[in-house]
């Protein structure tokens, strides 16, 4: 197991990439010039763009012959893109998989057979988080690139003012939120609240629901033979939108957590608004690029759990794939296992904050940062995405009966039915 | 006198194949001819780019397909399956009620601008400057600072209203069904009256000034010159212009999604949004397509009633 | 005589009520140019700031410094200059077409055009992709601008068609007593007179292509054939959005708007009002 390990952590070192360098300069006509087409939706943002295209500028360096081409689109539209490419059979050589479309992908046909593509070894090296959720029976889907576990960010200095500590089950939860709900200077009104809800109806809203809910015991939806039930509709499940509810009620959150997507809830911690937020350690960049007096007050925690049942992160992963009919399927190996090689994934730790997936990177001193602690832990916990094709649709269906508990337009039980009739009803809908 | 304007033409567009044949003269013959190479670029480029995707999003509706290499014939079950679907019915009712608020907006403050920007009032081009801003902003940024201006927190009409005393704690617009409606409506209002008002002003502009002249002989005030000589006169240009905005602001998408998503819950959830989710997050596009031909059907409907009961306005 | 045509002259409640509407309008705007030159941690101040205690034109340098945005503004010029125009001609030449002459079709293309406009767009993304692909004009100027004719022919030829029909067909007949052919009868006495109608068109025109986003995003790929809306748009990260950034490029987007409408506003001025019906 050590040699293999070690084995691998020479092969990320770079000494692959030479020896396949060496390969394909014998197999081919010398310097025959190679583009290699990679969709990319981090090559378009901030810190991660940068960082993104210094690695692949450092590939191509090493090998003159090769460019890299980018073919950048905002997250927001990663899917769709793809999608748009592969109908019209234009699909790049590399492409950004993750847990939430490798269904799709899979379903398109678009996936090399990762294994034998990088090799069986080369997944020894990944950890057991990221690689759970990345399989579709049994078969790899990607690369896993890097993981934001999404966990509990919270605001270690106000906590240790408060002698408080990061909550163990819910109902401390709901304490502690409370604690942390002051009115700082003293003219009356609130101004800073326990937690920063994400109650948006959309995938970071809903994303960050679903969390909770199984950390109250339910799933979503639930594996049964051929098909699927749902577990909207049980008391665990009860438990967690009452939950929603009880929060916003308590006046923990900030006004308006309907509209608190994923920017504003940063944007909250970031201007002193809320103590704790359910979040990936990519945020703490995003705060302190915001307000850089905010360094060293965050830190993570695993969420609180009920009684019996195990944590379940979602891992935010995001991986790279080799596209099913790309002619460089060799070259497309290299660049992958470049881009994942231990001093490429420290270096991208660094500049965005988002964990690394080989378990070489992850050893590395300059990954154990105290901030990180928390969400390193985190990414042990992994669950595997159901690969229900209907998946993505839930999140409308869980964010619909949310929204409703907290406007007090439902009561919890109303709106736990009414998500699991929808859901019923997608499951009869779907193959 | 001259037939009455667009009116006709569309009256010809919902009655096409039903006019008799009739022996053409030479001359209707070459006029035909003209007419034809007038209008053959423009048909030529809508029959290669407009007509196909038509068809093949029509097509679509009547499979289960990801695209690509999965084409199950379904026949009309999304069909069924929408119509029955209360969320997909709600949605056709929010975004009618929208579409009506958001054009009758637009068209009450455009004509009303138009008028007096068609006028001899002072500053004129600057006021023409300003007041057509908000069409020249992308839709993604006026939405998004919309959202912003509405914020809880960070928003200056809170701040505005509680510096006014009018309000002691920070109210969430956003996250109340009433508040969000009439949020999405008013950003769409100030986005788009511009154009009606562009509009309107051109179509101002090719009245005839002695008409007017006419009826300030005749005794009629500012208002009835208005109700008789430039209603009647806009009537064209505005018949075009509601069929349309009616259709484009019942596809909207872009200013509600940002804003609200849709939500609270599904107060603002137009149809738009449900055709966007269903087609780019479950990329279920046999679905999509099937809500896509309701909602063109849904146009189709509006477009032939407009015209049967508003009557056409000719002196 | 004044060439302008008035519904009487102006009255006093005019201006309050334009005032007004500027208000409203300038209140947004406002807030679109202070964001613009907040610096980060100014953005989000409780309370909001409305005007940054330390204002700074950084994110209108960085704009165009980290970002290609120089090649978004050179492809939209090229491509929306070039949509309108054609866009123009068509729908002008379809418009009077359409109102002058009787021939077969004619009630169907322009049942046509409006059904046109009735589809979800968000549906005809995949279709076009394939029309392009097929073509090889994927991320190309050539094929944005054909696909944006494709979208402001419709509304432009209807415009156009109205406004023709409000122009007399007596001229066309004074013109052809005189000698005119159709074409003649067209460019030099018809033509001039539907100014203000091709004015609205093209602006109509300009701003719907300039601010297109979802196909330019779709049917292009490389950073040098991306237009201005996708180059914004790229502002809006997924998990984060650059509002200095973002509003900065938005007002200079709004300028070449701004530009090419007051450039043309004044032809909103019709010479039929000069008295060229008078008989």
């Amino acid at each position: 197991m050590n040699l293999s390990k070690l084995s691998v952590a020479l092969l990320a070192r770079g000494l692959l990439p030479g020896l396949l360098l060496g390969l394909s300069a014998t197999a081919q006509a010398a310097d025959d010039p190679v583009t290699l087409t990679v969709l990319s939706s981090t090559i378009v943002e901030g810190p991660e763009g940068v960082a993104e295209q210094a690695a692949a500028d450092a590939f191509m360096e090493a090998r003159p012959h090769v460019t890299i081409e980018f073919i950048g689109v905002p997250a927001n539209e990663l899917y769709a893109k793809t999608n748009a490419l592969a109908i019209s059979g234009s699909m790049p050589d590399v492409f950004i998989n993750s847990p939430e479309f490798m269904a799709q992908a899979h379903d398109l046909g678009i996936v090399a057979d990762m294994e034998e593509t990088l090799g069986a070894d080369y997944f020894q090296g990944f950890a057991k988080g990221p690689l759970a959720q990345s399989t579709i029976d049994g078969e790899y889907q990607f690369a896993p690139w890097f993981t934001i576990p999404n966990t509990l960010l919270y605001r270690r200095d106000l906590f240790e003012e408060a002698g408080v500590e990061p909550p163990s089950d819910w109902d401390e939860f709901r304490e502690v939120a409370k604690t942390m709900t002051v009115d700082t200077d003293g003219d009356g009104q609130t101004d800073r609240w326990g937690f920063a809800m994400v109650g948006t109806n959309n995938g970071s809203g809903a994303g960050r629901f679903f969390l909770v809910l199984r950390a109250h015991g339910a799933d979503e939806p639930v594996a049964d033979g051929d098909s699927w039930t749902t577990q909207f509709d049980t008391p665990e499940a009860v438990a967690a939108f009452a939950l929603y509810g009880e929060l916003v009620a308590d006046g923990s959150v900030p006004p308006g957590p309907l509209q608190t997507g994923y920017g504003e809830a940063v944007t909250l911690i970031a201007s002193d608004k809320a103590a704790m937020m359910i979040t990936g350690p990519h945020t703490i960049g995003a705060v302190l690029d915001q307000n850089p007096d905010m360094a060293g007050k965050m830190a993570g925690a695993l969420l609180p759990s009920v009684e019996g049942v195990e944590p379940d992160v979602n891992l935010g992963m995001f991986g790279w794939a080799v596209s099913s009919d790309s002619d460089e399927k060799e070259l497309a190996a290299e660049y992958i296992r470049f881009i994942l090689n231990r001093d490429n994934q420290v270096a991208w730790n660094a500049a965005t904050g988002r964990l690394p997936t080989r378990l070489d990177a992850l050893e590395d001193p300059a990954i154990a940062r105290p901030e990180l602690e928390g969400f390193i832990e985190a990414a042990e916990y992994g669950y595997q995405v159901p690969t229900a094709t209907f998946y993505p649709d839930l999140f409308s269906v869980a964010g619909d009966a949310y929204q409703a508990v907290i406007i007090e337009q439902k009561s919890p039980e109303e709106a736990a039915k009414g998500a699991a009739e929808q859901t019923e009803r997608l499951i009869a809908n779907n193959r | 006198m001259d037939v009455p304007v667009a009116a006709s033409g569309v009256r010809d567009a919902t009655r096409t194949g039903t006019r008799p044949r009739r022996r053409r003269s030479p001359v209707a013959a070459a006029r035909e001819r003209i007419g034809l190479t007038f209008v053959s670029p423009s048909v030529l480029v809508m029959l290669l780019l407009v007509a196909y995707p038509l068809g093949y999003g029509i097509y679509i509706s009547l499979f289960d397909t990801n695209l690509l290499n999965r084409w199950d014939f379904v026949g009309l079950k999304f069909f069924n399956e929408s119509l029955a679907d209360p969320g997909f019915r709600r949605s056709l009712v929010v975004t009618v009620v929208y579409a009506l608020l958001v054009i009758s907006g637009h068209v009450l403050v455009g004509v009303t601008l138009a008028v007096m920007l068609a006028s001899d009032v002072k500053f004129n081009t600057v006021f023409r400057a300003i007041l057509i801003l908000p069409w020249l902003f992308p839709e993604v940024v006026v939405a998004l600072i919309f959202r912003w201006i509405f914020d809880p927190i960070f928003g200056i009409l809170n701040h505005a209203l509680s510096m006014l005393g009018m309000i002691s704690s920070q109210v969430a617009w956003l996250d109340d069904p009433i508040w969000a409606f009439v949020a999405v409506v008013f950003a769409a209002i100030w986005k788009g009256y511009p154009l009606v008002m562009l509009l309107s002003l051109a179509g101002l502009q090719s009245i005839p000034k002695d008409r007017y002249e006419a009826a300030a002989l005749d005794g009629a005030g500012r208002l009835l010159q208005f109700r008789y000589v430039s209603l009647p006169g806009l009537a064209p240009i505005l018949g075009v212009a509601v069929i349309l905005e009616f259709v484009w602001w019942f596809k909207h998408f872009t200013i509600v999604w940002l804003m609200t998503k849709g939500g609270p819950v599904d107060a603002t959830n137009v149809v738009s949004i449900d055709i966007y989710r269903t087609a780019f997050q479950s990329f279920d596009f046999g679905r999509a397509a099937a809500m896509a031909v309701i909602v063109l059907f849904i146009c189709v409907a509006f477009a032939i009633v407009y015209r049967r009961t508003v009557p056409d306005e000719e002196a | 005589m004044r060439s302008r045509s008035s519904v009487g002259g102006a009255h006093p409640i005019y201006y309050p009520v334009l005032l007004l509407a500027c208000a409203i309008v300038l209140v947004p705007v406002a807030w679109m140019i202070s964001t613009s030159l907040k610096n980060e941690t100014e953005l989000f101040s409780d309370p909001p700031l409305l005007w940054p205690d330390s204002p700074t034109l950084g994110a209108f340098v960085r704009v165009f410094e980290d970002y290609p945005f120089a090649d978004y503004v050179t492809n939209s010029l090229v491509v929306v200059l070039s949509a309108t125009a054609i866009s123009l001609t068509f729908s002008t030449l379809a418009g009077y077409g359409l109102s002058r002459f009787r021939f077969r079709g004619r009630g169907a293309f322009l049942a046509f055009l409006l059904l046109s406009q009735m589809f979800p767009s968000v549906m005809l993304v995949i279709p076009y992709f394939k029309i392009l692909k097929t073509a090889g004009l994927l991320d190309s100027h050539l094929g944005l601008i054909i696909t944006y004719i494709s979208f402001t022919i419709p509304f432009c030829t209807w415009m156009m068609y109205g406004y023709f029909r409000s122009i007399p067909k007596e001229l066309d007949e004074a013109a052809a007593i005189d000698g005119c052919g159709a074409a003649r009868t067209f460019f030099t006495v018809i033509l001039p007179l539907a100014l203000p109608g091709m004015v609205a068109t093209a602006v109509y025109a300009f701003i719907t292509g300039w601010n297109e986003y979802l196909f330019a995003l779709i049917l292009t790929n490389s950073e040098s054939q991306k237009t201005l809306p996708v180059g914004i748009g790229q502002l809006i990260g997924q998990y984060k959005i650059e509002w200095n950034e973002l509003m900065a490029a938005s007002i200079y987007s709004t300028i070449p708007l701004m530009l090419f409408f007051l450039f043309l506003q004044r032809y909103l001025i019709s010479s039929l009002t000069a008295g060229a019906v008078k008989n």
